[in-house]
Order: C-alpha cells, then structure tokens, then sequence
C-alpha cells in the first residue's frame, strides 16, 4: 500500500475519533429550549432535561433573602401561566417589573424550577459588547411574542 | 457633511464597478493602459472610503444628533474617545469600518513593492473589489450610515456602558482587520487558481499575509476575553458564545492553514487541502459576520435585529460556490506533480496530524454553535449546547494538540530514525513524567491538571532544546557570546523561530486556561459592616459603602481591605455604575492580580440597612493567559519582520507576463 493511503486513513482515523467525541458530547452537556407555556403543560416529561425558559418577572414576587443569598420569585408568559423560581445566588441587575428572565436549570416540585442561572434582558434585548439598539417601544412589541426572536 | 460622506460613498461605488470593468477587460484585450487605470480606481475607492470614516468620525466628535447613527450611539457628555469609537458600535459604522480596512489593504497591494510587474495583481484587485462593491451596496441602499433624522434631537441615546471601556477602543478594530485580513489570502488563492500558478512566491506571500491576518484575530479575540474578564462581572474570558465562536472559527483554520503550507513548501503536497483552507476561512469571516448582525442565536455580541445577515449569508454563498467553482476546474493541475510520504514520524506527518485536529475543532465548535437551529429545524424542539459541551469537547482536543506541539520541532522532514528519536526525547520526556510525578506529590490530583501541565513542560523541554542546539552549532562555528549567537541564529530564521516564541506563548495561554479551569475558587456572602470573608489565604473585610457622582453617572462603590496571609495589600473598590442615560447598571470588577492567581471582587447587591452581597472569585493563573497572549504578539511579530538576511520573496515563476 502506498504510504500517501496509509497516512490519509490514519487521518480519516482521528477525524472519527473527533467525532464520536462530539457525539458522546452532545446528549450529555446539551438541553433544551422552551416556552413557558410547554414546560409548563410536560412537567413529567421534562423533569430530567436541563431547561432555558423565559418568562417575564411579576415584581411582588420577589423575595431576596440576602443572608442566605436564596432568591425566590414568580414568572409569566403573556398568557398568565406562571411558574415559581428558586435561584440560589444574587439578584440580577435591573431585576423589576417586566423584565424578561431568562432561566437555565432543572425543574423541581411541581410549578417550581430550580435556576442555575438567572439572566435578564430588558428593556431591549439582552445585549452588549457590540451594540445596543436602545429604543423604549421596541421590548413592548417583544413582550408579546417572547420567542420569535431566539 | 451630510452631501459628502453620501457622495463619497456613491462615487466609491461607481469607481469600484469602474475598476472591476477596467481589470476584466484590460486582462481580457491585454492592454495594460487599462490595468493601470484600475490600479488608480482601487487607490480612489480607498480614498472614497477614507473620506467617508473621516466624515463619520467628524460628525461623532461634534455630536451632530440630526444624523441618526450619531444620536443612536452616542450622547454630548461621552468622552472624545468614546465618541469617535462609537463609529464601530453600530451596524453601518462598523461595516464603513470593515469597507476601510478591506480597501487599505487593496492599496496595499496594488502599491506593494514586491507586486509591482506581477500579472496577478489585477486578478487579486478585482477579487478584492468584488468583495469591496458588496459593501459599498450595503453601505449606499441597506443601511447607510449618513441617514438623517427629520428632526433634530437634543440630546444621543448614548453608548451602552458596557461598550465604555478601553476594551471597545481596541478589540473591534483589531479583530476587523484579522476578519478583513483574511480576504486578502483568500484573493491570492483566487488569483493563483485562476492563473493556474501556484509558485513559491505565491506560497511566500500568502503565508505572510494570512500570518498577518492571524496575528490580528488572535489580538482580537484575547482583547476580548480581557475585557469580558473586566468588565462583565462573571469572572471569566470566554463563554463559546456563539459570537466568539464565530471568530474562533477562522483562527482555528487560518492556523491549520499556516502549518500545512509549509508542507506545500518542502514536498509540493496538499495543494488542494490549502486552498480549501483558505477558503473555508474566508467563509467562516463571513458566516460569523452572518450569526453577529441577523439574531438568528441569542447571544452578548448580537448586533440588533436586522436583515444584515442575509446580505452576509447570501453574499457568502456567492463566494463559497465561485470559489469551490474555480478550484474543481483547476482541481488536475493540483494533483500534478504532488509529492510522497516517506515516513510515518515526521514533520510532515506531525504537521498533518495538527492540522486535522485543528479542522476537527474548528468542525466542533461549528457542530456547537449551529445545532440549536439544526435542532430545532429537524425536532422542532431547541436544543441548547452549553459551555460543559465544549469544554468536553476541546479539552482532549487541546491537550492531543500541545503533545503534537511538543513533539513537532524534534522530528525531522522526510524521516525519524529510531535512534533520532531516542536522542531527542529521552531528555523531555524523563522531565516530563519527573515533573509529573512532583505535582501529584505536591496534591495536584486532578488528572486534566497533571497530564496537562506534563505534556506542556515537554514542550518547553524540547523548545528549549531546539534553541539550545542551535546556539550550540552556531557557536561552534563562530565563537560569539551566547546572546549574540542566540539573536543571530534566530534573526536568520525568523519563522522558525518566531513560530516557536508563539507555540511557547500557546503553552503559557493553555497553563493559564488549566489553572484557572480547574482550580478556581468563589464565594458569595452577605457582609455586615465590618464583617469579612475568608476564601483561601485571603481575608475580605467590608468597611464600607459609599455613593458618588461622575458627570451624569453615580457610582456605588463599596471599600474593602484585603489581607493576605496576614499582610495587607491594600484597599479595593469594586462599583456598582448607575448611568443617567441607561437602565442598566454595570459592574465594575476590584481585581488583585499577581502571577499566580487573580482575586476578583465584586459588589452585587446591597440593602438600606448597610449589609452588602459580595461575589468573590480567586482565579488561578489568569496573568499567564496575557503574558502568553503577548508572547504569541511578539513571535508573529517577529517572524514576519523583515529581516536583513531573509524573507527574500522568490522570483514570480509563473504563467507568462501579459498585463501586471
């Protein structure tokens, strides 16, 4: 066998090696992306997955314990469904009426979700580094349709 | 003003479908009068283009709010600097940004020395102005900069805080012109195809410009990662945002690139494999482009909503099929004449080796950052990949990549012989598992941790070596002092050894990235006036907080003393900033650096009653992540530099001079 073949499958060999790393990967560092609604609606079905939803924050909700740094607060989608958070670290910046959470975890008991992460997004979209389009109309127009820009 | 910049940006468009006409048809009829009026056209599309950032930066810097890029990004009270940086804040700003760069680099070449008479300089400068035309249509109907609102407001929205950081001045402009740095390769792959030319001279210069190129993205990225360390509050560099992805992308296969042509060099092989590099890292600038202005993926970076990204998408498709178009039809004349592998362990098998698993992780993070759509589009279902994804991923992929790092300089081209290889590694590798074996006995227990840092001290082991003997033989000849021999021997080979201050300055980067994966601690804790907190040798103590006021901003700022093993380093700062004309507070980071760890402090929240909440992170190893960033700086540098004894560009050997 001529050596340029060998050499070529010797590459075709680490080139299948990346890839059944990225396959063992995927499943077990991946999760899913919901509207509140659905998480909602499948608590059973999900309860295992690691979960981002949005909801949008209800201010009177907000119970801060700041000795146990434990933050409590409530969620909805336009719709009125809401669904309890608990999120053991500190409160988000801006974190009042309206803003947008965006939450990463596991769901809990029934209706509550366990928040790995807790990030918010208001009053335009949650960016940064490069640029903020900042226009005040602009997130009252989002808030009705939460996911069409993911 | 408002007449100018426009014009500016319309005549440039009509000069560059001029030059573009002029170089197809001076090629076609072999008239060279034409060639060179197209040559004149690339250096008025570059002036056109300056004209128009000169006019855009003149309107920041006055505050002329009636344009609405000026009202948009900026407001009256931002500092001159942050005011005129605000020309990259924006969508159209920062593609006149982009435009500028890619037409400097067009006058570049046309005036470069070393292209004067040389017959792909026309096909180089359309290629570059097709690409330049697809901007100036972005810039003259989509979304033009010099669009004026029909009122005139009092007062900007102003600049996101955020982007109100040293960071903005410098990590945008450096990472454009890697991005933009890249068509210029991509050009003289074109050229070389088209030519049916692929000569040393082409090799020569497209490695140079690709290292330039690489240089500038591997800037950007750091200076990125510095300042989201700084300034997000998070206490990380980097968080395979698909943004950042998107710029690793290219770096990852623009340095696959820069090692497999040097294969291409010695033995004439992989032809087709380099020119596909080339091309997949052009398209990749593009794609990012693509993810950064349309929002088809959440993230930090993302430019706000617009249809941008379909001009991005489609123009790449363009790019992509025409470019895959003319290398199938010059795919027989690759193949000629390649060359052989005569041994399995070699520089060049190392080499390749190194170069798939660069493409491998380039194809990683690419599978990462695309499968939330690909997801979505197939299950319906949006499945997230977060950072654990890549992490796993990367991490062998890394680590297989330093031993190849290691390895590399101590093979030799063409065959290894076994005696040559115990020579060469006896040495290194005894160091190695001694220093391995050292860590586990001083508690480093954590297996990444041990095998990487192992694998790491071979490669200085051997890169010491490899200046060693090289000082050694020089010396041998000349006698001259050892710094001198040292400086000669690597300004006489500057690639050589310019190459391998940046693989050491990588080895400095992924010590950093270890340390500071594996061995960060954090803490967050509720303090009472007086109250400390204790994490690691470090004692915090919250002595109090306070508010001021700088120009429209207030800034809650709390004083903390820092002892470390008992001794006091001082008192610390970290803010919380309330901006006058932004929702939004930021967060300002106190950070305690010293070459073993980084303590990262910062003020979250706090209540009436004087209690605060404070995140406290001890990061181990950050400063080597910088100080192996600015060795990378310095190798490229200097093995670009052109020296007094080399880099002498090879004589152009290819198809027949007609027009040049």
């Amino acid at each position: 066998m001529k050596k340029n073949t060998i050499m070529t499958m010797a590459g075709l060999a680490i080139a299948a090696a990346i890839l059944i790393l990225l396959m063992a990967a995927t499943p077990a560092s991946s999760g899913i992306e919901l509207p509140l609604k659905e998480l909602l609606e499948n608590q059973e079905k999900h309860k295992d997955d690691f979960v981002t939803v949005e909801g949008l924050l209800i201010e009177e909700s907000i119970d801060w314990n700041a000795d146990d740094i434990v933050l409590k607060f409530d969620v909805q989608d336009e719709e009125g469904h809401t669904m309890h958070v608990v999120y053991e670290g500190v409160r988000p910046d801006n974190f009042s009426e309206g803003v947008i959470a965006i939450l990463q975890g596991y769901l809990g008991e029934e209706n509550t979700f366990n928040a790995e992460s807790v990030q918010t997004r208001c009053p335009s979209k949650y960016e940064g580094e490069d640029m903020e389009d900042y226009d005040p109309e602009f997130h009252k127009e989002k808030l009705g349709e939460p996911s069409s820009e993911e | 003003m408002y007449l100018l910049g426009n014009a500016s940006i319309y005549i440039g468009l009509a000069l560059t479908i001029y030059s573009i006409l002029v170089f197809i048809i001076g090629i076609k009829i072999k008239k060279q009068t034409l060639i060179n009026s197209g040559k004149g056209g690339v250096i008025a599309v570059f002036i056109c283009m300056a004209v128009a950032n000169a006019v855009m930066l003149y309107l920041l810097a006055t505050s002329q709010f009636q344009y609405e890029y000026v009202s948009n990004y900026t407001s009256s009270e931002l500092p001159l600097f942050y005011k005129l940086a605000a020309l990259w804040a924006g969508n159209s700003g920062s593609l006149m940004l982009w435009s500028f760069f890619l037409t400097m680099y067009t006058a570049m070449i046309v005036v470069s020395r070393k292209m004067q008479g040389n017959p792909m300089v026309p096909y180089i400068s359309s290629i570059l102005l097709i690409n330049t035309l697809f901007f100036f249509i972005i810039l003259g109907f989509v979304s033009r900069p010099f669009a004026l609102l029909d009122y005139v407001p009092a007062e900007g929205r102003g600049l996101n805080p955020m982007l109100q950081n040293p960071g903005m001045i410098v990590h945008p402009v450096t990472l454009y012109l890697g991005y933009v740095g890249l068509a210029v390769p991509f050009a003289f792959a074109m050229a070389a195809l088209i030519l049916k030319n692929v000569d040393d001279f082409w090799i020569k210069m497209t490695r140079r410009w690709t290292i330039i190129a690489w240089l500038f993205l591997t800037l950007g990225n750091i200076l990125g990662g510095q300042w989201a360390y700084v300034e997000l509050g998070w206490g990380g560099y980097w968080a395979w945002d698909p943004v950042e992805n998107a710029s690793f992308m290219p770096w990852l296969t623009a340095t696959a690139f820069l090692h497999s042509v040097m294969i291409q060099e010695r033995k004439n092989m992989l032809k087709v494999w380099n020119i596909s590099l080339i091309i997949l890292s052009y398209a990749l600038t593009l794609f990012g482009t693509f993810l950064v202005r349309s929002g088809v993926l959440t993230s930090v970076h993302a430019f706000g909503d617009s249809d941008l990204g379909m001009y991005f998408l489609i123009f790449m498709g363009v790019i992509v099929v025409g470019a895959i178009y003319v290398l199938m039809s010059r795919y027989h004349l690759l193949k000629r004449s390649a060359g052989e592998f005569t041994s399995y362990v070699s520089k060049e098998s190392s080499f390749l080796i190194n170069n798939l698993l660069l493409v491998g992780a380039a194809f990683a993070v690419f599978w990462g950052t695309i499968f939330p759509l690909v997801s979505e589009a197939v299950r319906g279902t949006k499945v997230t990949v977060g950072i654990p994804f890549f992490n796993t991923v990367q991490a062998p992929i890394l680590l297989t990549m330093m031993f190849v790092m290691a390895v590399c300089p101590l093979l030799a081209w063409q065959r290894s012989s076994a005696k040559n290889l115990r020579k060469n590694f006896l040495i290194p590798a005894v160091l190695s598992v001694i220093g391995m074996i050292l860590m586990v006995t001083l508690g480093i227990q954590k297996a990444w941790a041990v095998i990487g840092y192992g694998v790491i001290i071979f490669l200085f082991v051997t890169h010491y070596l490899e200046f060693y003997r090289g000082v050694k033989a020089r010396r041998k000849m000349t006698k001259e002092p050892v710094p001198i021999a040292l400086y000669k021997l690597m300004t006489k080979n500057r690639r050589r050894y310019g190459g391998y201050i940046v693989h050491i300055g990588i080895a400095f980067i992924t010590m950093g990235i270890i340390g500071s994966q594996n061995y960060d601690m954090e803490t967050m804790k509720t303090l009472d006036i007086g109250e400390s907190i204790d994490i690691k040798d470090y004692r915090i103590t919250y002595e109090r907080l306070e508010q001021r006021a700088e120009g429209i901003n207030d800034i809650v700022y709390a004083d903390l003393t820092v002892f470390k093993d008992g001794k006091r380093l001082g008192v610390f700062q970290p803010e919380k900033v309330f901006y006058g004309n932004w929702d939004e507070p930021s967060t300002e980071v106190a950070l305690h650096s010293s070459i073993a760890e980084d303590l990262y402090m910062v003020l979250s929240t706090w209540d009436e009653n004087g209690t605060a909440t404070f995140i406290i992170k001890v990061n181990p190893m950050i400063s080597w992540l910088w100080i192996g960033s600015i060795m990378v700086v310095i190798g490229s540098v200097f093995a670009i530099w052109t020296g007094r004894y080399q880099n002498i560009t090879p004589k152009y050997t290819g198809v027949m001079k007609e027009v040049a």
